[in-house]
């Protein structure tokens, strides 16, 4: 799946909290270690792909819902059978449950990044009292990001002209050869983007004492408040049975 | 105020070099502008980077003097108070970006400030409107041009309102209309009354911007140059300082370029080179060839596809089309072995630890060429170095080292001399000229007019995506690219970058017809469930069968199986009718939005197209499209969606064979995958070889009589068995990469029962299955093989729908005419061309005409055929959008008036005149809507038409059809005539009104031309001197400029090519009017 980070929540019919988005990933990582019940991780896969879908991303709610359902079917269909090849019935069963349990996860992700930007995440993050040498990091991750990505394309095409490939074959015969090329020149290109980045950003006053204010308004709702409630309550719930 | 006191600062810490500057005492005032200027190195970054706090708070080093901005000490203040009193921009438009949105980023400086909303919602409103900035809202930075980066940048800067902002390098990522736009915000900047320090290379677009220009050199600053002085200083002085040009229209335009031919061995050939980006094509190029050993500069706006043109070439990026390298066509990978690119970031392209290992890497040669190399590009002394240690301008000669060395033979070189100061700039250009002999041919994508001139022999123009112009740099084209360069404009904003899927924009074109294509999905969904069931209800009997059970329900289940297949016929028809009427809907919105497309653009560009291919892609080209629509999408989504349903009840009846089922389909699913994939890279130029095909049958067939006149049928028939056997290379070579995969695919979708039957048996003989559920599978199996292959098909079709609608997008993409919504507020009726240029399929036909056709009086145009006379005349009724220049009506730019406007002040009258198929009555009323029958009668007895009208069959109602082919040249051109008398414009222009006029008629003519230009701003164009001689004013147009203006007796006396024009049409006048002299 292809992670914009564009984040746009312009289209939405509701408009979350970054905080409650990231209340979200949290536990939706919490689900997935500690529910063995089909009906809690049920439950918080239709609130996650309801507030994707009020979030402004329909489509892609649509196909999370429909792949969390054919899953679970798939794992009914495959335990309502008596007798099967062990070994076969041990590796499907696996995988079906590794993908049950990792699309909470990667469908709030997706809620998180697809439609939160930068200054909202800052935003919220200030209003979590965190301090700044700890938001600036994460702001700056997610800022880099696409970075990384354009300098990948640009090193791709400087290595079809050089000769030099990055396909399975070449990783398995000069593993660190291979390695060094993409990473040398990514490296210095990244660095010098930092730099100058991390200037910029002192020189606009970005570790300035007073306040941080925000143009886009960050404020918990009360759509916050029920899905937070709703997303709390299974929480609690897998974590008081699960022990 | 900015103070400088005795300050020196070095660069120390860690990575420190030591560089720096010393003692700059330096005073700048409130409110003023200065540029500081110098050779790379000479510390005119660190001076900006003093002033912002940066030195010595982020690049650290020791500081000795002080630094005070309006009094306060900015080296020692907390870099984020200084940041509300001193802006900054920096040069790299990619990497001050702390947001990927736009919004976010302009209002990032009031943000920390800690601005209320409120405050922040007004002062972004304000920026917005000062700057211009509204396209540029709510956009992901990551997909603007490094322009508009750079004006987010800027505009970023001003809404958080310091008192002195600094610049450092802002221009040298951008294009030429960027850099005008720049220059606007910094005027805006200036009107504001805050001080601007700017460190610069580009001077030219300062100079009548800057109060005083500050000359630093090795850390001091050596000079203080006022605006004046520095504009007065001369080239070499310049020179000698190291400095670039303060003029380009100062720059040598008279320069001999011996290499400068037009001809040549061609090094690089293109054909149908097209490219997409996400679902657009962004790249168009019928034809293009670039001469062996040349240096071609690859000029135009940003966003405009020169770069992916170039990549396009050295094979890096998919495109289609065909090219070849010296004469051999060659693939992707061949291209990409053989070329070599210098891109604008060098830090991506090297690999190795030292220079002499980068040069060795992946080539042939061995190391004492390497050296060799490297003493020629003067790096010897560096061969052991890492690369990364070296400046920028080394950097980049050695991947241009590294490119000799692996032998490539063209090389591209993106924007290399962005940031580079003179000295830098000049050497390049000596670098590319003296490797001109070795290498086939080399690439400069550019927006530098100084490295153009100093090392080009051609100029390639694009536009849009398309060859605009190619030219040789001879005396000129010399002047035509400096016109180019020079020539203002700052309108650019890319425009949003479409994301849509193929079948999103297929939906996206049906429009208000899409609720049919979704009742035809549902339909065809039905169909193809119902299709299914009757399987089920045959396994129904077979389960009793095997059960040993009595057989019952036979009838029920006979009619099951009736009613399967009748709502399969049932609904399936209705789908298709539904699917029908979305279709033809569809296209009818696909035409109408390329009627909207046509009607915006300028009139001579589909002239150009020719009715010919406009009528085949209304007609031919969406038509072919109807067949895929209809059936496709509904058809498509029914097959799909149904395997599926299916499947998941096979994994009921049991998983492991669906398990089975669904790796077989898998593999089956790579197969066709792969054939998409290799048949998608071919498809452009299978696409194109048809369109060649095409084109050269039309020709073929209209060129039949030419040739048998002149029998020439051998030539043209080998050249036309030539494209067709291209055709069929291209055709045969299509399949012959898909044919495999597709027999792949198709024999295991149509047999996948086949796969499913000896894993079921061993499930039975394991004790797994039960027979029942076996023969349940098997159904279930049997039910949906036709339906994946349907599926395959319908997917296949996809991207060559998705290929055609991309082609008839791209087809009417040029510029659209720029029109206004202005009401006609011109001062009188005089029409000024002032410096108006034009360039016509790449040929520059007016290279600027200046001139003013008075109200009331009559101008005439003059001059050789194909002087311009007649695109002038266009260009005022605004066929065409001129390419510099204006055209006003008393003052008024006609580009800023509607279309409306425009045409009730101008009238035009042509040689040719078009009848539509009406009475005679309405064809006249055409120049004015709403005219009363009298009112037409009395303009046709004006033009002198009244007669002749009146002789036809039914008068005034005879239908033009009938009439059209019985009325002579000069009883048309009066019709036309009658129609300019009653529009009554203020402004006429006769375009060759009179060239089939006859003798007899020409009396009654001249009666009604007399008639029509009363009182008017006339302008009149004529072959035969002799009418025109009486005008108030003649222009002669010579080699596309207006070389003498005057009356007839003045152009006699004044202009010895007036001269010579008014002998030869006399001689020729007397040549044809012999007779008429002799009965006088």
């Amino acid at each position: 799946m292809d992670l914009t980070l564009y984040g746009d929540d312009s289209k939405g019919l509701i408009k979350l909290d970054p905080r409650t988005k990231m209340l979200m990933v949290l536990s939706s990582g919490v689900l997935s270690f500690f529910s063995y019940n089909d009906v809690p991780l049920f439950v918080f896969c239709t609130v996650l792909c309801t507030l994707l879908a009020l979030c402004g991303k329909p489509l892609t709610a649509l196909k999370g819902y429909l792949a969390f359902a054919v899953a679970l079917y798939l794992r009914f269909c495959i335990s309502s059978r008596a007798s099967a090849a062990p070994f076969l019935e041990i590796i499907s069963q696996v995988l079906i449950t590794v993908l049950l349990y990792c699309l909470p996860v990667v469908l709030s992700f997706i809620l998180l990044t697809g439609t939160t930007r930068i200054s909202q995440f800052i935003s919220a993050f200030q209003a979590m009292h965190l301090p700044m040498k700890v938001i600036i990091p994460v702001a700056v991750f997610f800022r880099f990001i696409p970075t990384v990505q354009e300098e990948w394309t640009g090193i791709r095409k400087a290595m079809a002209f050089r000769g030099i490939s990055v396909g399975l074959g070449s990783i398995f015969r000069h593993p660190m050869r291979t390695v060094e090329y993409v990473l040398v020149p990514m490296l210095f290109s990244s660095i010098s983007v930092m730099e100058e980045l991390a200037s910029a950003a002192l020189a606009r006053g970005m570790d300035m004492d007073v306040k941080r204010s925000s143009y886009q308004s960050v404020r918990l709702g009360p759509a916050d408040y029920i899905a937070g409630g709703i997303i709390l309550a299974v929480t609690i719930y897998v974590m008081s049975s699960g022990w | 105020m900015i103070e400088f006191k005795n300050l020196s600062f070095h660069y120390g810490g860690e990575h420190g070099t030591g560089e720096g500057v010393d003692h700059i005492d330096l005073r700048i005032d409130d409110g003023e502008f200065v540029v500081l200027c110098g050779r790379s190195g000479c510390g005119k970054t660190t001076l900006t980077r003093l002033i912002n706090g940066l030195a010595p708070q982020f690049f650290e080093g020791p500081l000795e003097g002080s630094v005070t901005v309006n009094g306060r000490n900015v080296s020692t203040k907390p870099l984020s108070s200084i940041s509300t009193l001193v802006g900054s921009v920096f040069q790299n438009p990619k990497s001050q970006f702390f947001n990927i949105d736009t919004t976010s980023e302009l209002v990032f400086g009031c943000e920390n400030q800690g601005l209320e909303r409120a405050e922040i919602a007004q002062r972004l409103e304000q920026t917005v409107n000062d700057m211009q900035l509204q396209n540029l809202l709510d956009r992901n930075i990551f997909e603007l041009a490094g322009g508009e980066k750079q004006q987010i940048a800027c505009g970023s800067v001003y809404a958080s309102r310091p008192e002195v902002f600094v610049l450092d390098e802002p221009s040298s990522n951008l294009d030429k209309k960027a850099i005008w736009r720049l220059r606007k915000i910094l005027e805006r900047i200036k009107q504001s009354g805050k001080t601007v320090v700017i460190s610069e290379h580009r001077l030219y677009y300062l100079m009548d911007l800057a109060d005083r220009f500050i000359y630093m050199e090795d850390g001091y600053v050596r000079r203080d140059i006022p605006a004046a002085k520095m504009r007065a200083l001369s080239d070499d002085e310049l020179k000698s300082m190291g400095l670039r040009c303060t003029d380009l229209s100062r720059l040598e335009k008279s320069r001999e370029n011996p290499d400068a031919q037009p001809g040549g061995r061609p090094a690089i050939e293109g054909l149908d080179i097209s490219c997409n980006r996400g679902n657009t094509k962004i790249l168009d190029v019928e034809r293009l060839t670039l001469p062996e050993n040349s240096v071609v500069a690859l000029i135009g706006d940003n966003g405009c596809g020169k770069s992916t043109l170039a990549e396009t070439l050295c094979g890096v990026i998919p495109g289609s089309g065909s090219v070849a390298f010296g004469g051999e066509y060659l693939t992707d990978k061949q291209r990409a072995r053989r070329s070599f690119m210098v891109m604008q970031d060098v830090n991506r392209q090297l690999f190795s630890e030292s220079v002499i290992e980068e040069l060795t890497l992946n080539a042939a040669a061995d190391r004492d060429r390497a050296m060799e190399l490297l003493e020629e590009l003067d790096l010897s002394g560096q061969a052991e170095r890492h690369p990364a240690s070296l400046s920028g301008g080394q950097k980049q000669r050695v991947a241009i080292a590294s490119a000799l060395c692996a032998g490539k033979e063209i090389i591209f070189c993106d924007e290399p001399t962005s940031g580079l100061d003179r000295g830098g700039m000049e050497n390049f250009g000596r670098l590319l000229r003296s490797m001109r002999d070795r290498l086939r041919c080399t690439v400069i994508i550019t927006h530098d007019p100084e490295l153009v001139l100093e090392c080009c022999t051609h100029v390639m123009h694009i536009e849009n995506g398309r060859v605009m112009a190619f030219y040789p740099l001879d005396r000129e084209g010399t002047e035509r690219v400096l016109y180019y360069f020079l020539s203002p404009s700052d309108e650019s904003s890319t425009k949003k970058r479409e994301n849509l899927s193929a079948v999103g924009k297929i939906l996206k074109y049906t429009g208000s017809y899409r609720k049919y294509t979704f009742a035809a999905i549902a339909l065809m969904l039905l169909g193809a469930a119902s299709s299914v069931i009757p399987y089920l209800s045959v396994y129904r009997l077979i389960d009793q069968l095997v059960q040993r059970q009595p057989l019952s329900g036979i009838a029920a289940a006979i009619a099951v199986v009736l009613l399967g297949e009748l709502g399969y016929a049932v609904f399936y028809s209705l789908g298709l009718k539904y699917s029908h009427k979305a279709a033809y809907g569809t296209l009818e919105n696909i035409r109408c939005s390329l009627q909207e497309k046509m009607e915006l653009q300028a009139l001579g560009d589909i002239q150009e197209l020719g009715s010919g291919a406009v009528k085949k892609l209304f007609i031919d080209d969406v038509e072919s499209i109807e067949a895929l629509l209809a059936h496709m999408l509904p058809e498509g989504i029914a097959n799909l969606v149904v395997p599926l349903i299916v499947l998941l009840v096979l994994a009921f009846a049991d998983w492991q064979l669906a398990l089975v089922t669904i790796i077989t389909i898998m593999f089956g699913a790579a197969a066709s995958t792969q054939m998409y994939s290799v048949g998608m890279d071919r498809m452009g130029s299978y696409f194109a070889a048809s369109k060649r095909l095409n084109n050269s049958i039309i020709e073929y067939v209209n060129g039949m009589e030419v040739v048998r006149v002149f029998n020439r049928q051998g030539e043209v028939g080998q050249n036309f068995a030539d494209t067709v056997k291209s055709y069929r290379d291209f055709a045969l070579a299509w399949y012959r990469v898909c044919w495999p995969w597709m027999a792949a695919y198709g024999s295991i979708f149509a047999n996948i029962a086949f796969y499913t039957i000896p894993f079921g048996a061993m499930l039975i003989l394991l004790g797994q299955l039960s027979l029942s559920r076996y023969i349940l599978c098997l159904c279930l199996c049997f039910a949906i093989g036709p339906q994946l292959m349907h599926l395959m098909s319908f997917l296949g079709l996809l991207p060559q729908v998705n290929f055609k609608i991309q082609a008839l997008e791209k087809a009417l993409d040029r510029t659209a005419l720029r029109t206004g919504c202005e009401a006609f507020t011109g001062a009188g009726h005089d029409v000024e061309f002032r410096d108006v240029h034009f360039a016509y399929k790449g040929t520059e036909v007016l290279k600027g005409v200046s001139f003013t056709a008075k109200e009331g009086q009559l101008t005439a145009l003059v001059g050789a055929s194909g002087s311009g006379k007649s695109t002038l005349a266009k260009l005022l009724a605004h066929f065409y959008d001129v390419s510099g220049g204006s055209i006003s009506i008393g003052g008024q730019d006609i580009r800023h008036m509607s279309p409306d406007a425009l045409d009730g002040e101008v009238s035009y009258v042509s040689q040719e005149l078009f009848l539509f198929n009406k009475s005679i009555l309405e064809n006249i009323r055409v120049g004015r809507k709403g005219a009363t029958d009298e009112e037409v009668r009395e303009a046709a007895r004006k033009a002198c038409c009244d007669e002749f009208i009146l002789e036809l069959e039914d008068g005034y109602d005879t239908s033009a059809g009938k009439a059209g082919n019985m009325l002579s040249g000069g009883q048309k051109q009066r019709i036309a005539f009658a129609r300019a008398i009653l529009k009554d414009a203020p402004i006429i222009v006769l375009d060759e009104a009179t060239a089939f006029v006859d003798p007899e008629n020409e009396a009654r003519m001249n009666d009604a031309i007399k008639e029509i230009i009363k009182n008017k701003t006339v302008i009149v164009i004529a072959h035969k001197l002799r009418s025109v001689a009486g005008a108030d004013q003649l222009v002669l147009l010579e080699g596309g400029k207006a070389a003498a203006c005057g009356t007839h007796q003045e152009l006699l006396a004044a202009s010895a090519g007036y001269r010579k024009l008014w002998e030869a049409s006399e001689s020729s006048g007397s040549w044809s009017l012999k007779g008429k002299e002799a009965e006088k």
